[in-house]
């Protein structure tokens, strides 16, 4: 077999003294398996077999590596078999890309789609002149114009050459018409800070100083990750070439009609004279300097030996889409965003709520959702709280009154989600969002609806004693969210404190899907020096221990809440959660930073 | 009969040792219309130098497509010298030359300031075209990797979101829609920058950038341009408007730079304990949950743009790089034991502040009424 002896072979054309399919071939186990599939006469077959003949003579780095190390382990055949049809599949995929192969009814024979690609090629250079052949040339597969051309598309982006004295914009390439509406012709030569905001004028200014006088130049420590300030004066030549710059700025865009729905208009900020529209970019480059007299003369003749210094960037449009939030979270007008804690209290308000309730934000911030639902609602508000702490959907409500500021009662609806920290899993707090439904109609069914609930689960739930009377029931609304959200409290830990079980599956409805990990809540930090021992039992632990705590329930009387409780079985393993994370956490890092070598922490590659 | 017999054995040897040859030959015909530097083509394989065949074809066939000025139609695979730093050229006779000169000049810039590599990726994950300085990032070079699937290449658990990102509606494509996503790559470079076995690769985390592209021709092929940057960040931090913090794995401020004052209006000491989510406008909230997400299983994440609360009222638009790297300080109860984790972020501010007189948040009443 060849795979000790030619290591050192480079490529060769078919060597008639090298490949021998006889027997005599030393050492090589190839012809024994072989010899009867010659016998049987396929061209193709037989091709392909000398083929992998010279394969095996003939090899170059790359996969063929991993195959020699395989072929100690797997038959020889196996290895042939599969490099013959990975051939076999080449061959085919090239003669699909050929045109000159398409027509044809039957399949064509390996040398024949190779002679054709051979043309191919030729016919492909030859519509577009080529007339170097000096072998100095560094070829490349894509013309240079098109690979920037690409480059630029790719990134959305423009190329920038600022000049750092004066801020000049010495060069810009031609797919800044497209991302500033403005051409070429109307930014070289103009000073960068025309088409800056104002207010980002100094940031570019920062950026754009070479000289020592400005001595910013933050860098970190790569092995911990803080700052280290450059207490020796930098010296120039680290600031003038090669240096590294990195910056978000605004720039102006003309209002020339045009597509502008891939445009982020995010911070459209008129002045008072100009209506231009800004966009934001993100400026990446470098500092070069060339030697002035090689450019334009611009009058800076003083100098015969000065060094011109600019800043050489790629600007690209931030894709302002890309994380917004999708259309289940769009907002339309009579709808505001609310954000409250566990228990109910206002954390956040968006503005628009003032438009609708009466209330600035500052004034109802702080103070319970539950003072300004009414009444009749409390019952299913308190029981839609319930549920949203404890799942991950939406949870919408049906139609409730909402008490402006004024005394009148404003009928809402909303969708309540709870948000749970990734690596926690613990619920932070509930976002909300609130519509308006307008019409009387609603508020008389939603009045005879909620008594009657009311009266029902009157009962069953003890903790709002006080609901029926008038004034009392203001005090008292408040502590209803506190209720709710110590019950939770409460299941966390409890969760935490007893150990958890092993249930079957980590990952159960609760989860998100998607590929996650999803580490078990743990605060406490004493345990973690015990690792766990098998990963895959501490996945279970944990992926229990994170189930639970999302999907925990009271006995709310919810059925689809019962389907959880078995999933929690009390049966009870002997690691902590804490244990848990600490060997997710290992198992993570070994999986994915390592690739299966075991390895500290300070194997994590960070090239700062 | 024996001799008969070898008679034919060595006949058929001679046939196939003259197809093997004929063969040969091709190929080597083939290579040679490839533009590869002559030591690169000496060492490829068979089946490299199909897939790079494929690669070249598909590569026209993409650019084809596209309504290319008179200059670029003309101009076909260039040769050109790349020099170090791009001191300007001597005066050539030849206009073209100095034309593919600067043009080379110029991606060759492009590609060193954006401080990553260009692919072009087929929706089924083929890694049509990969710019040449891939080796400096993946540790492996363009011919080695041109034409492979990037599933072969990525980590198992992205290639979800690899693949969601890969579909595209005809609707997508034809406006160019865009992507951006992180995902992690295998490398096989070396802390110093060496190329290693691809055995003992590392995942390497690189942020993906780019939009759909559509070429029309016999047959229409879309396909996706992507710039692929590594993370982290670039080394140089410049004072005004970017501050860096570092969280607990819950984002929790456990440490902030004096700079968030200026921009935001804390002291570091009052954000310390206090969770990102808090502080954030509450539409953002699947940003930065994506942002997190993204820490937790790749390590590294960019934050898309997202609003912070300013102190008092207002908020500002920001942009977060961030990592997770080990603690910077030591343990002090757990001595020996594996360092926790925490998350380093540098944020930019890209905004002033909009509407300061606004407050959206509870925190932002306390601090007014407290002055």
């Amino acid at each position: 077999m060849s795979a000790g002896g030619n290591d050192g072979t480079a490529t060769r054309p078919a060597d008639p003294t090298a490949e021998e399919e006889g027997p005599s071939q030393a050492g090589s186990s190839l012809p024994a398996v072989e010899l009867p599939r010659k016998r049987k006469g396929d061209v193709e077959e037989r091709q392909s077999l000398d083929f992998q003949m010279d394969d095996d003579l003939s090899r170059s780095e790359g996969e063929d590596q991993q195959v020699k190390m395989k072929c100690f382990r797997e038959p020889h055949s196996q290895i042939e078999k599969r490099r013959r049809d990975k051939m076999n599949n080449l061959i085919d995929e090239l003669a699909a890309m050929i045109p000159a192969c398409q027509p044809m009814a039957r399949k064509l024979d390996k040398l024949t789609v190779l002679r054709k690609a051979v043309q191919h090629l030729k016919t492909l250079k030859a519509g577009t002149s080529s007339a170097f052949t000096d072998t100095t040339y560094k070829p490349s597969i894509l013309p240079h114009d098109d690979l920037r051309q690409l480059l630029l598309r790719a990134a959305d982006g423009f190329l920038l050459v600022v000049s750092c004295d004066r801020a000049k914009i010495l060069f810009t390439s031609e797919s800044v018409s497209k991302i500033l509406h403005f051409s070429r012709l109307e930014l070289t030569g103009q000073s960068l800070f025309d088409f800056v905001h104002h207010k980002d004028i100094n940031k570019v200014k920062e950026q754009l100083a070479s000289s020592e006088l400005y001595p910013r130049q933050r860098l970190i420590d790569a092995a911990t990750g803080v700052q280290v300030q450059a207490d020796s004066p930098v010296r120039p030549s680290h600031l003038t070439t090669g240096a590294r710059r990195s910056f978000f700025c605004r720039m102006k865009h003309s209002r020339v009609a045009g597509k502008h729905e891939d445009k982020p208009s995010l911070l459209i900020t008129s002045k008072k004279k100009d209506t231009y529209k800004y966009c934001t970019l993100h400026c990446t480059g470098y500092m070069r300097s060339w030697p002035s007299s090689q450019l334009d003369s611009e009058g800076d003749t003083e100098k015969e030996t000065s060094n011109l210094t600019c800043l050489v960037t790629v600007c690209r449009l931030l894709p302002h889409t890309s994380h917004q939030p999708s259309k289940d979270v769009n907002v339309k007008p009579a709808e505001f965003v609310t954000r409250c804690a566990i228990d109910g209290k206002f954390t956040f308000v968006d503005q628009r709520a003032t438009t609708v309730i009466g209330y600035l934000p500052q004034e109802i911030l702080g103070t319970s959702c539950y003072e300004y639902f009414h009444q009749d609602d409390l019952q299913q508000l308190a029981e839609k709280h319930r549920q949203a702490l404890r799942s991950k959907e939406k949870i919408e409500t049906q139609c409730y009154k909402f008490k402006t500021k004024y005394g009148v009662y404003v009928s809402l609806q909303s969708q309540w989600f709870s948000f749970t920290n990734p690596w926690t899993k613990e619920v932070e707090f509930i976002v909300s969002l609130n519509r308006v439904i307008s019409g009387p109609a609603h508020t008389k069914d939603e009045e005879a609806g909620s008594s009657k609930a009311l009266q029902e689960d009157a009962k069953q739930i003890p903790i709002i004693p006080s609901l029926s009377s008038g004034v009392g029931t203001m005090i008292y609304a408040g502590s209803i969210g506190t209720q709710i959200a110590n019950e939770l409290i409460d299941t966390y830990s409890r969760m935490n404190s007893s150990p958890s079980s092993g249930a079957p599956s980590p990952f159960g409805p609760a989860q998100e899907k998607g590929p996650l990990v999803s580490p078990p809540t743990s605060r406490s930090a004493s345990s973690r020096e015990e690792a766990a021992g098998s990963s895959s039992q501490s996945h279970s632990d944990s992926g229990t221990a994170a189930g639970a705590s999302s999907a925990a329930s009271e006995s709310t009387g919810e059925p689809s809440q019962l389907d959880f409780d078995s999933m929690v079985v009390p049966g009870l393993s002997s690691f902590s959660s804490d244990e848990a994370a600490m060997a997710v956490i290992m198992s993570l890092l070994e999986t994915d930073v390592n690739m299966g070598q075991s390895g500290d922490f300070g194997d994590l590659h960070w090239p700062f | 009969m024996t001799a008969d017999k070898e008679k034919r054995r060595a006949i058929s040897r001679e046939a196939a040792r003259r197809r093997r040859r004929v063969e040969s030959d091709v190929f080597g015909d083939l290579s040679r219309l490839l533009p590869l530097q002559p030591s690169v083509r000496a060492h490829l394989d068979k089946p490299s130098v199909i897939r790079l065949t494929l690669s070249y074809i598909r590569t026209h066939t993409l650019l084809k497509g596209r309504t290319g000025t008179k200059t670029e139609v003309s101009h076909a695979v260039k040769y050109a010298e790349v020099k170090e730093g791009g001191e300007d050229r001597p005066e050539c006779d030849e206009e073209k030359e100095t034309e593919e000169v600067e043009a080379s000049d110029e991606s060759n810039m492009y590609l060193r300031i954006l401080e990553g590599f260009l692919m072009v990726l087929s929706t089924e994950g083929d890694m049509i075209f990969l710019s040449d300085n891939v080796s400096k990032y993946m540790g492996l070079t363009q011919t080695e990797l041109m034409g492979h699937n990037i599933f072969e290449f990525t980590h198992p658990c992205d290639h979800e979101e690899i693949r969601s990102n890969l579909r595209l509606t005809a609707e997508e494509v034809w406006r160019g829609a865009k992507r951006d996503f992180v995902m992690r790559i295998k490398s096989a470079l070396t802390h110093r920058g060496r190329s290693a076995n691809l055995k003992s690769a590392t995942w390497k985390v690189l942020h993906c950038q780019g939009r759909a592209k559509v070429c029309v021709g016999p047959s229409s092929v879309s396909c996706l341009l992507l710039t692929c940057q590594p993370l982290p960040l670039s080394h140089t931090l410049l004072s005004t408007h970017t501050f860096t913090s570092q969280h607990s794995m819950d984002m929790r401020f456990t440490h902030c730079d004096q700079r968030v004052t200026a921009l935001l209006g804390y002291g570091p000491e009052e954000l310390l304990g206090r969770s990102i989510y808090d502080l954030c406008h509450t539409l953002d909230t699947s940003c930065l949950t994506k942002n997190h997400l993204n820490l937790c299983l790749k390590t590294q994440s960019v934050s898309g743009q997202y609003r912070m609360l300013v102190k008092g009222g207002g908020y500002v638009w920001v942009e977060s790089h961030s990592a997770v790297i080990p603690s910077v300080r030591p343990s002090k109860s757990r001595p020996g034991a594996h360092q926790p984790l925490c998350i380093l972020c540098v944020t930019y501010v890209l905004s002033g502040v909009e509407q300061p007189s606004l407050q959206l948040s509870l925190d932002q009443t306390v601090h007014r009424y407290l002055r």
